[in-house]
């Protein structure tokens, strides 16, 4: 009776075009939206030359330092490129700024450099920086120069050129331990996590096909010679199947197609899925058993508890470490925030160790659910429908 | 009167949901503004780092510290090593220092120490390692001149002090509105989520085949009745769109919002607010199921919200994708909002650019209530 319950729900399930959609499609929708929004974002270590103007004074003609430094860095045949430089005089550069065709310009006035810009921003920042960085090692150079000159017999120039030698060659001891890792897959991860969470919804349909105070099947199903776990079981079934195949294709379409980083292997990536859309199937059935009210307002909150999570977990350009710092308890029990984290510990961390903290409380969580489902299921009694 | 008394009714009847699905979206926006990735868009800070020094803070390493106090943000320490590792992923912390032990002598006496560093992707952590290195830079070439520590100190202090100066020619602070514009262009997706549902739960009953024939037969003209249901729907919609302000006063402060400034950012969401309404309507004409109103509300709401800058700022969006946004009311809305962030002066010239896309925004929902009304007409002889 089990299987041919199974076959029946999972028909049923594949007719309803609204479930389908929710489950197969909305997914594969959002993913591709995710994907045309943070195209850009994923380019972290990509820098692009920018436009900036030099005012040509005779200041500036006058200094080495700053005319070296800006020709080399404005180099379009070298590597080191840094500005796409256009060399003009004062009020030039002013309206170039005013008519936002450059992020900034640099002079020299009183042998001070000084950089104008409209309003701060990154690339306002690195000018300034580079900027800053020519003067210090001009100053350097001097100072060393300067030192050196009591101390030795060369001439001017080979003194300058020492110190020259000494400045380039100066290179702190630095160890660095950077992994560069790209914070945009967490959008994608709450959106598998959100995928998993319409396993509540696929499940508050199943579930209310059982309840007879909500539909003539229900009635019908209530007083059929078939046990009632049997038929919400293999409904049940029906839909965590279905929504698994979901799962399974979104994942290997993110990894495959949009190219998402997920770390590990990807039977890991499959459990944490199976586990989670479990939790979000045994949530839909509680919530389903527990408000008496019907299917639409279900669904709204269902909706509204996948939104909620969704949001503490990251989506909608959010931060989880903002609401884990704010109110670290949520996504310690929401599926959406253990599913996140679970594919964010994956892809993050060396160790499993937090992966499978979020998988254990992913499955004691459905068990919760379940138990105070069924509990609530097996005391229904009606007197009069 | 009877019209307005039965759409009122079914609100009534719903108003749990109402009240839960309004609140709940409205307070949602809120909460993510405040938690927006504020990295995407630079604003004039220092970047945090965190520092363990295991040197006596002494000499060259005091002057460093000092150095980096001035120049970065230093964060207390992390206990937790997976806190500071999120945190680094979360580009809370953009950079970790790690000064070893006798740094101050090796460094004074040219042995060059090793100086352990973890940072965080992007731009930030890159401006952040140049900060660190120049320092390091300048020491270890001072090193060379075999100086005293303190001489030492004293060379790369005075050295480092030579600072660029800035002029920042725009008036406007648009890092103060920019928090205003996060909020504001948020409500894209708040304010189409809240009005497409809600006013299609209500819709939904009159457009039931029962009750949309005996509408039909009924002594009100159609397009009467058309009028009479878009107003209560303008209705629900000005009142969110007042409960949005509301908590905007909270969130980013009446100094903002009782200005010119704030004035826009209420004209424009007032502006969306109608627009939205006018396609709430239309999809509750096409659409009969509250499933398959979430399944359309979603996709339009997070559709439009993702690819006309809403969640991500429009600098970041490919070419592409934003030439396509063009077609969507959604664009204008938000570009609005990014415009009154860099907005200098209230003349005409440079309102202009915002005036037109209000007008757009204006024309979009005068044609979607062409739309309306035609499609409607259209079903009515179906029927």
């Amino acid at each position: 009776m089990f299987w041919h319950n199974y076959k029946y729900a999972l028909r049923t399930l594949l007719k309803s075009k609204s479930l389908v959609f929710w489950t197969l499609a909305f997914p594969f929708i959002l993913a591709i939206l995710f994907n045309l929004a943070f195209a850009r974002l994923h380019d972290y270590d990509v820098f692009e030359p920018f436009n900036i103007a030099v005012v040509n004074n005779d200041e500036f003609e006058k200094n080495v330092a700053f005319k070296t430094a800006f020709n080399t860095l404005s180099d379009d045949d070298s590597d080191e490129q840094l500005f796409k430089t256009q060399f003009v005089d004062m009020d030039e550069a002013e309206r170039l700024l005013d008519d936002d065709k450059i992020e900034g310009f640099v002079y020299i006035a009183d042998a001070q450099p000084h950089v104008k810009i409209k309003t701060n921003g990154t690339n306002q920042t690195v000018l300034k920086s580079v900027t800053e960085q020519v003067s210090q090692t001009a100053t350097m150079v001097e100072e060393i120069a300067k030192s050196e000159a009591g101390n030795s017999e060369q001439p001017t120039m080979q003194i300058y050129l020492n110190a020259m030698k000494i400045v380039s060659e100066a290179e702190p001891n630095i160890k660095e331990d950077s992994h560069v890792m790209n914070m945009v897959v967490i959008e994608f991860y709450t959106l598998i996590a959100m995928a998993c969470m319409q396993g509540a919804m696929l499940s508050v349909e199943l579930t209310n096909r059982c309840l007879p105070n909500l539909s003539n099947r229900g009635k019908r199903v209530a007083i059929a010679p078939t046990r009632k776990s049997t038929t919400l079981s293999s409904g049940l079934a029906a839909g965590y199947t279905m929504l698994l195949f979901s799962l399974c294709a979104l994942i290997l379409f993110m990894r495959l197609v949009l190219g998402v980083e997920f770390g590990g292997n990807i039977w890991l990536i499959v459990l944490l899925a199976a586990a989670g859309s479990l939790s979000a199937m045994m949530l839909g059935m509680l919530l389903s058993v527990a408000l008496k009210t019907n299917e639409g307002a279900k669904n709204i909150v269902v909706v509204i508890v996948s939104m909620v999570g969704s949001l503490f977990a990251g989506m909608f350009g959010g931060m989880k470490i903002y609401f884990d710092n704010m109110l670290p308890f949520v996504n310690k029990i929401s599926p959406v925030g253990l599913i996140t984290d679970g594919y964010y510990s994956l892809y993050y961390y060396n160790d499993l160790g937090r992966y499978f903290v979020n998988l254990g409380s992913l499955l004691i969580i459905s068990a919760i659910f379940f138990i105070l489902a069924t509990r609530s299921l097996r005391r229904s009694r009606y007197d009069s429908i | 009167m009877t019209v307005s008394r039965a759409f009122w009714k079914i609100a009534l009847k719903n108003i749990g949901t109402i009240i839960t699905y309004t609140a709940i979206l409205v307070t949602f926006g809120t909460m993510n503004m405040s938690a927006n990735n504020t990295s995407l868009q630079y604003e004039a800070r220092k970047p945090a780092i965190v520092v363990f020094n295991e040197d006596e803070n002494v000499g060259i390493t005091k002057s460093f510290v000092g150095y980096l106090e001035k120049n970065t943000e230093i964060k207390p320490d992390y206990k937790d090593d997976d806190k500071l590792k999120d945190a680094l992923f979360y580009e809370q912390v953009i950079l970790v220092l790690e000064i070893p032990k006798g740094f101050h002598q090796d460094l004074t006496f040219g042995n060059e120490p090793e100086i352990k560093m973890r940072s965080s992707a992007g731009y930030q952590a890159e401006l952040a390692k140049v900060v660190v290195k120049r320092y390091l830079t300048t020491a270890t070439a001072y090193a060379k001149l075999h100086l005293s520590e303190e001489e030492l100190a004293k060379r790369v202090d005075a050295t480092l002090a030579n600072e660029t100066k800035v002029e920042i020619k725009s008036k406007v602070d648009s890092a103060k509105y920019g928090k205003a514009t996060r909020y504001f262009s948020f409500a894209n997706y708040t304010i189409l989520a809240c009005v497409i549902t809600i006013i299609c739960l209500i819709m939904i009953s009159f457009n039931r085949t029962q009750i949309r024939k005996r509408n039909l037969v009924s002594s009100i003209e159609i397009g009467k009745m058309n009028r009479i249901l878009l107003k209560n729907c303008c209705i629900y919609a000005v009142a969110v769109w007042l409960f949005y302000l509301a908590l905007g006063f909270i969130v980013i402060g009446g100094e903002i919002m009782l200005s010119g400034y704030g004035l826009i950012y209420a004209i424009n969401s007032l502006l969306f607010c109608a627009c939205a309404t006018t396609v709430a309507f239309l999809i509750s004409q096409l659409v009969a199921n509250q499933n398959a109103v979430n399944g359309l509300m979603n996709v339009v709401a997070l559709g439009s919200s993702f690819l006309c800058g809403a969640f991500v700022p429009a600098e970041y969006l490919p070419d592409s994708v934003l030439a396509f946004a063009h077609v969507l009311p959604s664009f204008y809305y938000v570009d609005t909002n990014n415009r009154v962030m860099n907005l200098e002066s209230f003349d005409f010239a440079s309102l202009w650019p915002i005036i037109l896309n209000m007008i757009i925004l204006v024309g979009f929902t005068v044609a979607i209530v062409i739309v309306t009304n035609i499609i409607s007409k259209k079903r009515q002889k179906i029927a």
